[in-house]
């Protein structure tokens, strides 16, 4: 679709030019003579830019921009003024009424349009991104351009496309394109001479080039090589063929990027030059503009430092003899603020003195000028100066380059140190977990095979002597079954604990209600004569590993199990509350509960609240419990009375992306 | 193969043999049971080599009760080689031991165990489990064609 421009201006000759030139440049314009007409267009249609004249029959441009401004619907949509009225105190009120840019008239129409698409690039590319996919086609056939645009397109590219040469640098310099196919006939400069101020350009340089050249050329590659073009194209061939030679070009240069801040040495140009003489200031504007720069004219240093505060430029031509301000101090306070320092600086003066030059060069200025010089040197000098901090700006990048890869070379190394010391502490890691497990195993092993022996052979001694001991003796060897027994339990206890610590966490969204109700069955079945009812409430939706979820509703459920054997009406509760810190689960049960004030012991192992005879337990359980909700991130911590049942609460938190080993 | 009832015991800790005997002798199995006492005699004793040499090598166990942990040869080396050798291949073996790693029983399997039997420290259950394996092995299950 195309872009929207409202032009506002009550001269009918300006309305007419500035259509023409950006209908031609691709864009859609709607014209007002007034400020009442202007409020009617904005009402009906939406607009990406504002072309505003200051003096208008029915009011002022400015007082209406503050209209624009405090709208809340077209508030963001930039304006650009462009007035007669461009005196530097014209421009700092519209500037500072929120205009994006001011250009003087007369105005150069080519630099209007470049402006223009300069904020509606800024404004599309907040954060300055070059477009990565944009292909320039010049072509001075409009159906060739349409052609190329709509094969172009139907791949996936932006097209942008220009009739000549000089539009085609133009477009190239705004849009920033990825690759420009450019034809190698065309009115103005031909397509070979637009490749070479490509490459003569900083921003672009790296841009590819594919050159389409005529049939009946034979050099054609010759040619284009000669130019500098990436790769050339016989212009009979399918444009299936351009397409895939783009792709190709832009396949090879994916590791190039254009420098970002350097400004285009092709770009548009303001100058501001401070005289105090009027009839000086007009000749040097007239003579600037014609070459197409947008001349600021300042009466006096004063004006001129005013104006930089609000508008940056790209040269200064700065008389050393003024009322107030001298020059010289001007120059001075110009080259001494940071952020005009490296604005070309030119003095010129009426004085054709040795001394004068030497005053100006010492404050700073970068090349001086007499005023009784032709206005061709002016010009000479001028476009020398642009070159100049071209150049240096140029160097710069190139070092801010250096300093970048130097930058990343060393982000780099202390990311690979910080992966060889984590690397060191993963093996560290490993080296004590497989430590770990074969202790766990020896203690699996070696440890229940002793017992084995002690149970069996107090059994045999029971039922091969069994008649030779008396009572007393009967029951001793009883307990020392039972206390092997009761080491094997806690054995297996152990390792559970250790197996629940060091397991790899296998997250899932699991339902907590179904692994419940799987443990709790298995109560039942080893102790089928109770009666215990299990209630659950709520959705018990969760991210956790429904392995270690088992065996910690296992404990939990056995501990509600195992506490209410000595009540009637024994119940587990199962359910979930929203609180302050998110879903908390708990089970609660009618049992025998706990003193409150032993609460924090509960999680250590080996720490029990009950005795061995009224509950029997080894005291690892809810240690293992505990680890298994601290693996999953979450809190568990139980509240109770004695006599009045116990409530056991956990979260389990949603697990971080990424975040967990 | 005949039906010989003979079972290999490879078995290294005394006690454990003793136990187990004595737990078979529960069974009131027609049974014989040859202990071994390490991973090698184990070897030496299926293949009739070394202290065996004089051993009718035609007449194989019924099943093999293996423990995991043996002096020099370990309990699944005994396996590898068994399941390496013609002989020796589909004799059933039952891995007998402490351990319920889940490592060693995925390793028992995969070297071909056929069975994976954890020894309970209580002596009654251990019992209920030799007299399992016993009816089983000799009785219910039919023998791989020899």
């Amino acid at each position: 679709m195309k872009q929207r421009i409202l032009i506002v201006d009550d001269s009918l000759t300006v309305r007419m030019d500035l259509d023409e030139a950006f209908e031609s440049a691709g864009f859609a314009n709607t014209l007002c003579s007034t400020l009442s007409e202007a409020r009617g267009a904005l009402s009906k249609n939406s607009f990406d830019l504002i072309i505003l004249d200051v003096l208008l029959p029915d009011g002022d441009g400015t007082e209406f921009l503050k209209e624009i401004r405090t709208s809340l619907s077209i508030s963001g949509t930039p304006v650009m003024l462009l007035s007669s009225e461009a005196e530097v105190k014209d421009r700092i009120r519209g500037l500072n009424r929120g205009a994006d840019d001011y250009v003087g008239k007369p105005y150069d129409q080519s630099y209007v349009v470049a402006r223009a698409r300069e904020l509606l690039r800024k404004k599309e590319q907040p954060d300055g991104l070059a477009k990565s996919k944009t292909v320039l086609v010049i072509d001075d056939s409009p159906t060739f351009r349409e052609e190329l645009a709509c094969v172009l397109k139907s791949s996936g590219y932006a097209v942008i496309t220009a009739g000549t040469g000089e539009d085609g640098l133009r477009a190239a310099v705004d849009a920033r394109p990825a690759v420009i196919v450019v034809d190698g006939v065309l009115p103005g400069i031909d397509g070979s001479t637009v490749i070479k101020r490509i490459r003569a350009d900083a921003v672009l340089r790296t841009t590819p080039c594919i050159l389409l050249t005529g049939s009946e050329e034979r050099t054609g590659e010759l040619r284009a090589l000669e130019a500098g073009a990436d790769a050339y194209v016989r212009k009979e061939e399918h444009t299936q063929v351009i397409l895939a030679r783009v792709t190709a070009v832009l396949r090879s240069s994916g590791a190039r990027s254009a420098v970002g801040s350097t400004a285009s040495l092709l770009g548009p140009k303001r100058i501001l030059t401070v005289d105090d003489s009027l009839t000086y200031l007009h000749e040097v504007a007239g003579t600037l503009r014609d070459e197409g720069y947008d001349v600021i004219p300042a009466r006096s240093g004063e004006e001129a430092l005013e104006l930089l505060a609000v508008q940056t430029v790209d040269c200064i031509l700065l008389d050393l003899v003024m009322p107030g301000l001298s020059g010289q101090e001007t120059c001075r306070r110009i080259k001494g603020t940071a952020a005009w320092r490296d604005i070309p600086l030119i003095m010129h003066t009426a004085l054709e003195e040795q001394d004068a030059m030497i005053e100006g060069i010492n404050a700073g200025a970068d090349d001086y000028i007499a005023k009784s010089s032709d206005l061709e040197v002016l010009r000479a000098r001028v476009r020398a100066q642009l070159r100049r901090k071209q150049f240096e700006d140029e160097n710069r990048n190139i070092r801010e380059q250096l300093l970048q890869k130097e930058l990343e070379i060393t982000v780099a190394n202390s990311a690979r140190e910080l992966a060889e010391t984590r690397a060191v502490f993963v093996e560290e890691l490993e080296r004590k977990n497989s430590e770990l497990e074969a202790f766990s195993y020896s203690v699996s092993h070696d440890l229940r095979a002793p017992l084995r022996s002690i149970d069996g052979f107090s059994q045999l001694l029971l039922e091969d002597c069994g008649g030779k001991l008396d009572s007393k003796g009967q029951d001793y060897l009883r307990r020392v079954c039972e206390s092997a027994q009761r080491m094997s339990e806690i054995i297996d206890d152990l390792l559970l604990l250790s197996r629940v610590s060091s397991a790899e966490l296998k997250r899932d969204l699991v339902n907590l209600e179904s692994i419940a109700g799987a443990a709790f069955e298995e109560l039942k079945k080893k102790e089928p004569d109770r009666q215990v009812e299990l209630c659950v409430a709520g959705e018990l939706l969760a991210e956790a590993d429904s392995r270690l979820m088992w065996v910690a509703f296992d404990n939990l459920l056995g501990n509600a199990w195992k506490f209410t054997a000595k009540v009637a009406g024994a119940r587990i509760e199962l359910g979930v509350e929203q609180k302050s810190e998110g879903r908390v689960f708990f089970i609660r049960d009618n049992g025998a509960g706990f003193d409150m004030s032993y609460a924090e012991r509960l999680f250590r192992p080996f720490q029990r609240l009950h005795t061995e005879s009224d509950f029997p337990g080894t005291g690892i359980g809810l240690a293992t419990v505990h680890r298994i909700i601290d693996r999953h991130g979450g809190r568990i911590w139980a509240e109770g009375m004695v006599g009045q049942g116990a409530t056991f609460y956990f979260t389990i938190p949603t697990a971080k992306r990424g975040g967990a080993m | 193969m005949t039906r010989n009832r003979v079972i290999l015991l490879v078995e290294d800790n005394p006690n454990d043999v003793e136990l187990t005997l004595r737990a078979f002798e529960k069974s009131s199995l027609d049974k014989e049971i040859v202990v071994v006492r390490d991973g090698e005699q184990a070897i030496h004793y299926l293949f009739s080599t070394g202290p065996h040499a004089g051993r009718d090598p035609a007449l194989m166990p019924e099943v093999v009760l293996l423990d995991m942990k043996l002096p020099k040869l370990d309990g699944l080396g005994v396996l590898r080689r068994m399941r390496a050798d013609e002989r020796t291949k589909r004799l059933p073996v039952v891995m007998l031991t402490s351990s319920r790693e889940e490592n060693d029983v995925a390793s028992s399997y995969d070297l071909g165990a056929n069975s994976f039997v954890r020894k309970p420290v209580a002596f009654g259950e251990f019992v209920d489990a030799a007299r399992h394996l016993g009816v089983y092995w000799l009785t219910m299950n039919e023998p791989p064609p020899g």
